[in-house]
């Protein structure tokens, strides 16, 4: 690994400062545990990503770093470790996805110093992105691999031009809780929900959300469920723990005598960006949600575009919506 | 108390266990330089050229070393047919790189930084040369040729002909045909490869390294840098794992020359990516089997096609062969036997030792063929196991008999009745798995045996070397055993000393061991591989024991030093009918698996194994028990979750992140490690060697069990996900 040099911001004003003064070449850091060992370690580099070489800390800036619970919402510093959202009663009593999406992340080593922050704009798990032989669109190169290659663990809907998964769990949750992002950048803050947060490749194939090389991810904020809401998160891997998402569902929704009244359905894994499943929440609503769930999941091979090798991936996917709708009820 | 048979505690346990006991990673030497490698990190192509100039002017660099500084630029256990450095010149063989873990230059600098630093700044010129993927494209017609001297990239092709198999097959009521394939398995180990080389008080090269064999090592070391071996040592401190991946050279050859160059000490430690990318894996292999039985389940004929992916290089490609093909039948008496087996190369990573050498891939085979027969037969699959076991005297496929001391079907038994399987008047009988309520788990039970050799094969010289020196007056107060074999991790210093203490009649901790030095135990003692090293170590050091203390008290001197050397039976190589004497002994093994699995998600879980492996003698129950349990996980890994994916010969999955070794939460809920003790005639104490056996029967008795739960056969492994659903799906 090349050195770097390191920052210790102490405020998100210094932070977005040094950002914009170092340009494309200076990164922010909080964990590091993809940052750092992971795409500088492996020298995940290319056109279009330059290898950083200014990192600025920002776990060393106390707004970002905490769980707030004030006026009926819930905000995560970007900075808060996984293992300190595992451990928060509060987030397990009113939003338990979140928690069991943190807490699936991983090993509990690195949940401890890994963050909500690196979680959510983790870069993708690739093996041709993160393969020093690949010079993909990703990484500004002029091809994808996935498409003639080996491409079991790619998307099977919304891939376009690049094929990658979004590997955040959090995300997953986070978009089914509909939460917000606080994002801070050179004219100060600006708060925007997840719906929008993240980017598929078409819109810049060189990032997975909307955030400038000058811009960082302060918060999240979480909405008090309302009443009567359910809510399960589920993710299969190839290994039990320690592992990226083959495919996960989170599912958010209210309910009266069994009956969909309004919730969201997510998925990760299968897609560019967490993706909301609309087919199924629409095949959902004002239906008994334990008969129509079979239906509904299947819904999702109306979207579904598999490449050669991920079918199987369609298949997970319907099972896994139709047991987590189910297990939310329970 | 007798010593041996006591579950005496690891005199290294704590040590290893609160981080104090050095590897050779941990080693440093006043004055010492740092070396890193420039791997090549492309699977074929030709060195054009080579500009050392910007990264030799890197402040605190030392030297460069490449292919021109070789003074023998070849290597290998087996076939010298690697080159220590890949360079352009006049050696067309070495200007070639085959692999992606080829080694182009190593940088020597005052500090790992600087040697990085210059890493990165030399300059190869490349011609990229068309890749051999796979087996099949190798042997195309057109196929690049990767060595000369196999124009057809066939390394060695083996060939057994048994009996008749037209006139076996005829018997036959009953034939079953089945094509199976099993990937490759990165070891893994703890500890990456990692070394420290110097010029000794003696003015010798030394190397201090991770390695399973170090007199091999010398050897190798000395034949590339043209050195008498006496001019070369080689010592192993603590190793962190081996399972056969330490059997080929790694930073040792460079690290001498390194060192011999600069006259000072250097180190060189590799990291995990590039122990992935630079060290042999299992083999890869595919099958293709027909196997006849008749209408009572006597085995009549079996047929059998094999090829192994090689690899760019051949390692112990040749040996693994070998076992491959006289275990593609697994361990029955079949009279009309027909096997071709190949081992191609390729620009894959060299694939090569690997617990079980060979074993574990025939296995998934033939017990899957077996399995598959006991179901078109409608006979259980012990009860027809049972019926054509080895026994003493049946003929090996080689069409030699078994040596002395099969206990087959004594293992087959004792692992049915653990397990449940119930003796009827109309012959075994298979436990029913309790199913869960649930409408997508299913759960089986399911059955695999294996037998494995112990100690090296056709024709090989198999020996020993031990020395025991008594210290003492009129009372034994101190014993030295000398003898260079390796303890890997796998126990085998404790069960030295268990064993002088047991031919000595004293407590073991009187029993202190001298090891893995070839410059303090200059005979060899093999490598600690092939589960050969408590056998063949065992009766070295139980020979010299006697002898010495014959001398004890016979004579005045003290102390008194004894020194042994083991011959095992001489062994054969195949002639081309496939007949030979390939082993002088072997281990039993017989394995049921309780498993069940998710048929929306693709998941298997193994609930329960009971294995019962005849040890012989366990000289040490305890690690006995760890061997078993530890076989029993890494064989899970490679039957489920673990996957070396390589696409025209680069390596997807350099990275534990991506390459998934099982963790607590994917092992079994429970093993049951019986231990069975039929004493081997010529073991030391009757012990034989165990610690490839009991992974090879897993996989088989895992798809047995899946079969059992959803009447579909996993015949490709490994069984991610992916594969479980596809194979679901194509036999719905």
């Amino acid at each position: 690994m090349k050195s770097f040099e390191l920052y210790d911001a102490t405020s998100v004003q210094e932070a977005v400062a040094l950002l914009s003064k170092f340009g494309p070449t200076s990164k922010v850091v909080a964990g590091g545990s993809d940052l750092v060992t992971g795409i500088m370690k492996d020298w995940v580099r290319g056109k279009g990503m330059p290898y950083p070489e200014k990192l600025i800390d920002i776990t060393t800036i106390p707004e970002m770093v905490g769980i707030k619970v004030a006026n009926n919402a819930l905000t995560v510093g970007a900075a808060t470790t996984l293992s300190s959202i595992v451990d928060s009663a509060d987030i397990k009593k009113t939003w338990p996805i979140l928690s069991q999406s943190a807490e699936s992340v991983a090993s509990p080593l690195i949940r401890n110093f890994a963050t909500l922050g690196g979680n959510i704009n983790q870069r993708p798990r690739c093996w041709f992105f993160r393969g020093e032989n690949f010079a993909c669109y990703k990484k500004g190169g002029d091809f994808c691999f996935a498409v003639t290659g080996d491409n079991r663990y790619h998307a099977i809907i919304g891939g376009e031009l690049c094929y990658i998964v979004h590997p955040s769990d959090t995300a997953t949750a986070l978009l089914a809780l509909n939460a917000k992002a606080t994002i801070a950048g050179p004219s100060g803050q600006r708060e925007v929900p997840f719906d929008t947060y993240f980017t598929g490749p078409r819109e810049d194939v060189l990032r997975e959300n909307l955030l400038k090389h000058d811009e960082l991810l302060v918060n999240v904020t979480v909405p008090q469920p309302a009443a009567n809401t359910r809510m399960a998160f589920f993710k299969l891997k190839d290994r039990q723990v320690y592992d990226f998402a083959l495919c996960s569902v989170a599912a958010v929704f209210t309910e009266e005598n069994g009956v969909w009244k309004d919730g969201r359905v997510v998925l990760g894994g299968v897609s560019p960006v967490p993706y909301r499943a609309k087919v199924v929440e629409e095949a959902l609503a004002g239906k008994n949600i334990k008969q129509a769930a079979k239906d509904a999941a299947g819904r999702i091979r109306t979207v579904a575009r598999p490449m050669s090798l991920n079918g199987y991936k369609v298949d997970i996917a319907v099972g896994l919506i139709e047991r987590v709708l189910t297990s939310a009820l329970v | 108390m007798r010593a041996i048979g006591s579950s005496l505690p690891r005199g290294d346990a704590v040590g290893k266990v609160v981080g104090a006991t050095p590897y050779s990673g941990d080693l440093s030497m006043p004055g010492m330089l740092h070396a890193v490698t420039l791997f090549a990190r492309r699977p074929h192509a030709r060195i054009l050229a080579l500009d050392l100039g910007e990264a030799g002017r890197v402040p605190g660099v030392v030297c460069i070393l490449t292919a021109a500084d070789v003074p023998h630029n070849r290597f290998g256990l087996n076939v010298p047919d690697q080159p220590v450095l890949c360079g352009p010149g006049d050696d067309e063989h070495a200007s070639r790189v085959r692999f992606v873990g080829d080694k182009v230059a190593v940088v020597v600098a005052e500090t790992v930084e600087a040697a990085e630093r210059a890493r990165a700044l030399i300059r190869v010129e490349y011609e990229a040369l068309p890749v051999v993927p796979n087996p099949v494209a190798a042997r195309q017609t057109g196929a690049p040729v990767l060595h000369a001297a196999h124009p057809d990239n066939v390394l060695l092709h083996y060939r057994v002909r048994k009996g008749d198999t037209l006139a076996g097959f005829a018997q036959a009521d009953v034939v079953v045909e089945g094509e199976y394939s099993v990937g490759g398995q990165e070891h893994a180990f703890l500890q990456p490869e990692a070394g420290l080389a110097w010029l000794d008080e003696e003015g010798r090269v030394a190397v201090a390294c991770a390695g399973q064999w170090a007199h091999e090592e010398q050897e190798q070391i000395a034949h590339a840098l043209r050195l008498p071996d006496e001019r070369v040592r080689v010592i192993h401190p603590a190793i962190g794992g081996a399972f056969g991946g330490r059997e080929d050279i790694s930073v040792q050859i460079v690290l001498a020359l390194a060192a011999q160059k600069t006259g000072r000490p250097v180190k060189m430690v590799w990291t995990r990516e590039e122990s992935i990318i630079g060290h042999h894996k299992r083999h890869p292999m595919t099958y293709r089997c027909r196997t006849g039985a008749t209408r009572d389940g006597r085995l009549v004929a079996a047929e059998v096609e094999l090829v192994s992916d090689c690899g760019a290089y051949a390692s112990t490609s040749t040996k693994v062969l070998g076992n491959a093909t006289i275990m593609a039948v697994g361990p029955y008496d079949i009279p009309h036997v027909s096997i071709d087996a190949y081992t191609v190369y390729t620009n894959n990573v060299p694939s090569g030792a690997f617990r079980g050498f060979g074993a574990p891939q025939s296995h998934f085979a033939a017990e899957s063929q077996m399995n598959k027969l006991a179901a078109a037969l409608g006979m259980d699959p012990v009860e027809l196991r049972l019926k054509n076991a080895l026994r003493d005297g049946s003929l090996q496929v080689t069409q030699a008999p078994m040596p002395a001391g099969v206990s087959m079907d004594h293992v087959i038994e004792q692992c049915a009745e653990s397990i449940g399987w119930r003796r009827t008047a109309q012959g075994w009988q298979r436990p029913a798995a309790a199913q869960p309520d649930s409408p997508w788990l299913r759960r089986g039970i399911g059955f695999a045996a294996a037998f494995k050799n112990i100690g090296f094969s056709f024709g090989y010289r198999e020996h020993c070397w031990a020395t025991v020196e008594i210290h003492g007056g009129g009372d034994i107060d101190r014993v030295v055993v000398r003898c260079a074999g390796s303890d890997v991790g796998q126990g085998a210093h404790l069960a030295f000393q268990q064993i002088a203490a047991e031919a000595l009649g004293i407590e073991a901790e009187k029993v202190e061991i001298v090891s893995a030095d070839t410059a303090t135990t200059p005979g060899s003692s093999g490598s600690a591989s092939a589960s050969r090293m408590t056998f063949m170590a065992g009766n070295a050091i139980r020979g010299a024991a006697e002898k010495a203390l014959a001398m004890w008290r016979d004579e005045e001197d003290r102390p008194v030093i004894a020194t042994y050397e083991f011959n095992p039976p001489a062994t054969t190589p195949m002639d081309d009918m496939g007949r030979s004497t390939p082993n002088f002994t072997y281990g039993y093994v017989a394995e049921a698996v309780e498993a069940e699995i998710d048929t929306e998600t693709g998941e298997v879980r193994v609930r329960r194994v009971v294995c019962a492996d005849d040890v012989g003698r366990a000289v040490n129950p305890q690690q006995v028990t760890g061997q078993i349990e530890g076989a029993v996980v890494q064989a899970q890994g490679w039957a489920t979750i673990e996957n070396f994916v390589q696409r025209d010969g680069l390596v997807l999955t350099p990275h534990l992140s991506t390459y998934l070794i099982p963790t607590v939460r994917d092992i079994p809920d429970r093993v049951d490690s019986i231990i069975v003790e039929v004493p081997d005639p010529l073991g030391p104490f009757g012990a034989r060697g165990m610690a490839e056996m009991p992974f090879i029967p897993f996989a088989p008795a895992l798809t047995a069990a899946l079969h059992d739960a959803t009447g579909v056969w996993f015949d490709h492994l490994p069984l991610t996900p992916v594969r479980v659903l596809e194979t679901l799906d194509e036999q719905a």
